[in-house]
C-alpha cells in the first residue's frame, strides 16, 4: 500500500535536470523555485492547526497554547475547530480502534496542503497501551509528518516539533497553478527581499 | 457490624446463600443464581443497599495457575494447542457485585460462581438503574449473559469487535482495527498487525470487519 501524503521533494525524480535544457526552461524552473520558496514561507509561518484532543496531552497543547509558552510566536496562532480551515491535524492523544474512522475522516475532511503532527507517545507509536483497544500509532492510519515523543511531551519539545515542520514546509515544492503569483509577489517587493533578486 | 446483616440475609433467603464470610470489615455473601434478584431487592428495600457502585467479572481461568494472561496465550491467535491445554476451572466465571449503604455507610459484596457452558445471570437492571451499564460493560468485556435486561449491547466497544477481551483466553496481541493500516515497519517492537506486518494474512487482520457496509468506513 502506497502511504500518501507530503513527501520531501529532494528525494524525488523531479529534481533531476535532463540533459538538454533550454533557456527558456530553466527559466520556468527558476520561476518555479521562486514561488514555491515563497509560498512555503508563507505557510510554514501561518500554520493554523486543528487540535484532535483526545487525552491528556490535551493539557499540554493547552500549556502550548497559552502565554508561557505561546506557540503563537511561530505563526501558529489559531486552533481552527473544523478540518477544512486547517493546516495541521495535531492527533494530541491516545487514538483507539472506535475512534479510527472518525480521525480518517477528519484527516480527509482537511483541504491540501495539509500536514500531520503525532503529539506524544501514543499518538506517535501507541504507546504503553499496547492491548486491544489502542491504535498503534496515528502513521497505521494516515501519514504523519512530525512525531513529538514525550508522556505527554514538555512543551519545548512541541515547539521543536513544530520548527522540524516548518523545515520540512519550507523544503517541499509548492506549486502554483500560474506563475501570476510571482508576478504579483515581485510588484510588491517581496521578491526581492526575499530572494535577492 | 455487617455480620447482623450477613445474618439478616440468612435468615430472610436460608437456601439461597451458599457461603459467607467476614473479615475485618470485608463482608461477601455467595449467592445462588436463581435468588439473586430477590436477594437485591431485599437489600434494597430492606438493608438500605441504595448503591450498586460496581459489577466486577472475574475470569478465574488462569487464576492460580501463572502471574498474567499466560505467555502461551499470548500470542496473535490462540493456537489450538494451548486452547487444548487450558486448564478447566469451573466455575470459570464469577461476578462481584459491590453494594454500598450510603446511611448505614456499610459495605457488602455478593458472589455469583457461573459455569462457562452457561454464563447467564438475570439482570438486577430492576432494582439498580445503574446496573444497566454495569451489566453492559460486563457483557462487553467478558461476555457474560444477563437475562432480562433491557438494551444488553457492546458499551465500550465498536459493534464489529468479535469476542471478549478481557477473558483470559483472548490473545493479548491481536487486533481487531476498523480502518485498514498501512504497512508500517515497528523497528522498537518488530511488525505491527498491520496487513502483512507478523506475517498475517489481509484477512485475519480484518476479522472484526466482515460485516460491516463498506461505504461506511473508509
Amino acid at each position: 500500500m502506497k502511504i500518501e501524503g507530503n513527501t520531501p521533494e529532494s528525494a524525488g525524480a523531479e529534481n533531476v535536470l535532463p540533459a538538454l535544457l533550454t533557456r527558456r526552461d530553466q527559466a520556468i524552473g527558476f520561476f518555479e523555485k521562486a514561488v514555491s520558496g515563497a509560498l512555503g514561507w508563507a505557510r510554514k509561518n501561518s500554520i493554523f492547526q486543528y487540535p484532535f484532543v483526545t487525552a491528556c496531552c490535551g493539557m499540554e497543547y493547552m500549556s502550548v497554547m497559552a502565554g508561557r509558552y505561546d506557540l503563537a510566536r511561530f505563526g501558529a496562532e489559531f486552533p481552527r475547530f473544523t478540518p477544512r480551515q486547517a493546516d495541521l491535524l495535531m492527533i494530541v492523544g491516545t487514538i483507539n480502534v472506535k475512534q479510527s474512522p472518525v480521525l480518517r475522516t477528519v484527516y480527509e475532511q482537511m483541504c491540501e496542503p495539509k500536514w500531520v503532527m503525532a503529539f506524544g507517545v501514543c499518538a506517535s507509536s501507541g504507546g504503553f497501551y499496547d492491548n486491544y483497544a489502542t491504535v498503534q500509532g496515528a502513521d497505521r492510519i494516515i501519514p504523519v509528518d512530525v512525531y513529538v515523543p514525550g508522556c505527554p511531551p514538555r512543551p519545548e519539545q512541541v515547539l521543536d516539533g513544530l520548527r522540524i515542520l516548518q523545515e520540512k514546509i519550507q523544503s517541499q515544492r509548492h506549486d502554483a497553478s500560474t506563475l501570476e503569483v510571482a508576478e504579483d509577489v515581485k510588484k510588491r517587493g517581496l521578491f526581492t527581499k526575499l530572494f535577492g533578486g | 457490624m455487617a455480620q447482623a446483616l450477613i445474618d439478616l440475609v440468612r435468615g430472610k433467603f436460608p437456601d439461597a446463600v451458599l457461603s459467607s464470610a467476614s473479615e475485618k470489615g470485608d463482608e461477601s455473601i455467595a449467592v445462588r443464581r436463581e435468588a439473586l434478584v430477590d436477594v437485591c431487592r431485599f437489600l434494597k428495600d430492606e438493608a438500605e443497599m441504595k448503591l450498586m457502585s460496581d459489577l466486577c467479572p472475574v475470569d478465574m481461568l488462569t487464576f492460580g495457575q501463572e502471574m498474567t494472561g499466560g505467555g502461551s496465550l499470548a500470542s496473535q491467535e490462540a493456537t489450538p494447542y494451548a486452547l487444548e491445554r487450558k486448564p478447566q476451572v469451573e466455575p470459570r466465571y464469577r461476578l462481584l457485585y459491590n453494594l454500598y449503604s450510603v446511611t448505614k455507610k456499610q459495605r457488602l459484596r455478593l458472589v455469583i460462581e457461573l459455569r462457562s457452558d452457561d454464563a447467564k445471570v438475570p439482570s438486577v437492571t430492576s432494582v439498580w438503574r445503574t446496573a444497566d451499564w454495569w451489566e453492559r460493560y460486563a457483557y462487553d468485556l467478558m461476555g457474560i449473559e444477563f437475562t432480562g435486561h433491557p438494551d444488553l449491547r457492546r458499551i465500550l466497544l465498536y459493534p464489529e469487535f468479535v469476542g471478549h477481551p478481557l477473558r483470559k483466553d483472548y490473545p493479548v496481541q491481536k487486533r481487531q482495527p476498523l480502518v485498514p493500516e498501512h504497512d508500517f515497519p515497528d523497528l522498537i517492537r518488530g511488525p505491527g498487525p498491520g496487513p502483512g506486518g507478523a506475517g498475517l494474512p489481509m484477512s485475519q487482520t480484518h476479522v472484526g470487519r466482515q460485516n460491516v457496509d463498506p461505504t461506511t468506513y473508509d
